[in-house]
């Protein structure tokens, strides 16, 4: 058996169940860990020790008697501290909600891993607002990559691919309006989900951008991520968004069928013509293509919008979302953000409502792009950062790496897209590659995932920070 | 956008504290918009593309 806090969520689970480990030991291990290590990572805002204790105790308990709530009984998980969870404040790593009221109710997310057994930890550090970071001026430091403390871990949801990284617990919770799942999970070596906009529910999760904003997972391998969103996907009649998969949602079923036989579309103009990316991204790209070409998939060169097109109807929508969110606090309070929300929150009031709508009618042109090319192919492979994760004490590499990504574009199209390791550069930072599927075939992308998965071994890459 | 533009437009926006407190990022955030609107503007479209989410009636 692998050290606890290697301990991936089906082989806790399994453990579990039959009776090799308690909930109690896996949580203790994990709060002795995190105490020892996050000193140095900032993952959390919040430990909440006593609280995952008893939830062990009571997980403990219920396998004693060999019962269990559902697929994760017993599994740690922590939670991005924009995301409800009873009893604790949510702060968006933000002054504007230093002090504020606990949560009276868990998010419709927090709720179904909840039901499905998993006991959360705590929460975790964002960007501020899911938008301005990494930042020092804020009431709580950024988290930091456990591959090289002098580097960002990517974002927004940095916490969680920080504290996956570094072995705090093998599921997180992030949310995704132009790449805050997906990057961190490049920057991190773990796997992170985009799903379909709408499989998974919103409600209790503060907002961003109401149209691109997503819930995802985040693991530290595909077949967890793929457990992870069976429990989150569902309709909730709360969230206006929210939609019923049409799919069947046991996205673990398929996971080894292997590629032979799928199309799989290479996006190779995002990282060749319309951003450059490092040399090193782009030949981690060209060996994912290869090797799953290899394993018997079809690698067909596909054309999408400009990179940049997507990036600009992107941030046109979520500036003016985001704008309606936060204007009056950006009014009375501008000194209670971190000086990068302020700036990119406030881009919002010099957008007009014909540029709004505009952007709005570009996003229809592109879901139609973008649903013509995944007629022809099964999924797409496209790049997810253009750079390695750049050191966190550089706010000028910083901004220049901060749009240099390709992930937006399926913000913009709604169609899921999961980020994953492409191995690492020479100086051991991690490099990245993307997924990108029909709408609710998330099964399918799992599959590919789990084929480059298998074969290059990604799944083994630890920081050796982390101990 | 102008810098006499900007600071119009973020008068009227009620941005005063923060043009009075953080004129270099009320900048920041006019030069970034601009540079998102204007790639907006110069992407071809028709008029029968209708914007997304289209407007659903749902009988409840």
């Amino acid at each position: 058996m692998s050290e606890l806090h290697w301990m991936t969520a089906h082989v806790a689970a399994a453990a579990i169940a039959n009776r090799e480990i308690s909930p109690i030991e896996l949580v203790e291990a994990l709060l002795d860990r995190i105490e020892r290590l996050d000193p140095k990572l900032n993952a959390f805002i919040r430990v909440d020790a006593e609280a995952a204790l008893r939830e062990a105790r009571a997980a403990e308990a219920e396998a004693a008697q060999r019962r269990s709530r559902g697929p994760l009984h017993g599994v740690p998980v922590g939670i991005k501290d924009i995301i409800d969870v009873s009893g604790l404040p949510t702060t968006c790593h933000s002054k504007i909600f230093e002090n504020g009221v606990a949560a009276t109710a868990d998010a419709e997310c927090v709720a179904r891993l909840r039901a499905a057994g998993a006991i959360i930890l705590g929460k975790l550090s964002t960007h501020e607002f899911a938008l301005g970071g990494p930042s020092f001026d804020l009431p709580w430091p950024p988290a930091r990559n456990p591959w090289n403390r002098d580097h960002h871990p990517g974002g927004s949801s940095s916490g969680s691919g920080s504290g996956l990284a570094a072995g705090f617990f093998p599921m997180a919770l992030g949310t995704d309006t132009g790449g805050s799942v997906r990057n961190p999970a490049s920057a991190c070596a773990i796997v992170g989900t985009k799903p379909t906009y709408g499989v998974v529910s919103r409600r209790g999760v503060f907002p961003l951008a109401y149209t691109l904003d997503h819930v995802g997972p985040m693991t530290r391998t595909v077949a967890d991520n793929a457990l992870m969103l069976g429990v989150l996907a569902g309709h909730d009649p709360l969230d206006p968004a929210s939609v019923q998969p049409p799919k069947s949602c046991d996205y673990v079923k398929t996971l080894e069928h292997g590629v032979r036989g799928l199309r799989i579309g290479f996006v190779r103009h995002f990282h060749e013509t319309d951003m450059p990316a490092d040399p090193e991204v782009a030949a981690g790209l060209d060996r994912v293509a290869l090797t799953l070409r290899s394993e018997g998939a079809d690698i067909i060169d596909v054309t999408l919008p400009a990179l940049e097109d997507f990036s600009a109807v992107n941030r046109v929508i979520l500036q003016s979302e985001a704008w309606s969110i936060h204007s009056e606090w950006l009014r009375n309070r501008p000194g209670d953000y971190g000086r990068l929300a302020r700036r990119r929150l406030m881009s919002g009031a010099f957008i007009g409502a014909g540029d709004y709508v505009l952007a709005s009618r570009q996003r229809s042109q592109m879901i139609g792009d973008v649903e013509t090319a995944l007629r022809k192919v099964d999924v797409l492979l496209c790049a997810s950062s253009m750079d390695p994760p750049c050191r966190i004490d550089e706010p000028e590499e910083i901004e220049r790496t901060y749009m240099r990504q390709a992930r937006a574009p399926f913000n913009v199209t709604g169609h899921p897209a999961l980020a994953m390791p492409a191995g690492l550069s020479r100086d051991g930072l991690p490099l990245s590659v993307q997924f990108v599927g029909r709408y609710f075939d998330e099964a399918n992308l799992f599959r590919v995932a789990r084929a480059w998965e298998r074969a290059a071994g990604t799944d083994a890459l630890h920081p050796s920070l982390a101990g | 956008m102008d810098e006499r533009t900007a600071e119009a437009i973020a008068r009227r926006a009620g941005l005063e504290r923060a043009l009075e407190a953080f004129p270099a990022d009320v900048a920041a955030a006019a030069s970034s918009a601009s540079n998102v609107t204007d790639r907006v503007r110069r992407l071809s479209g028709t008029p029968s593309s209708e914007p997304w989410p289209p407007m659903v009636v749902v009988r409840k």
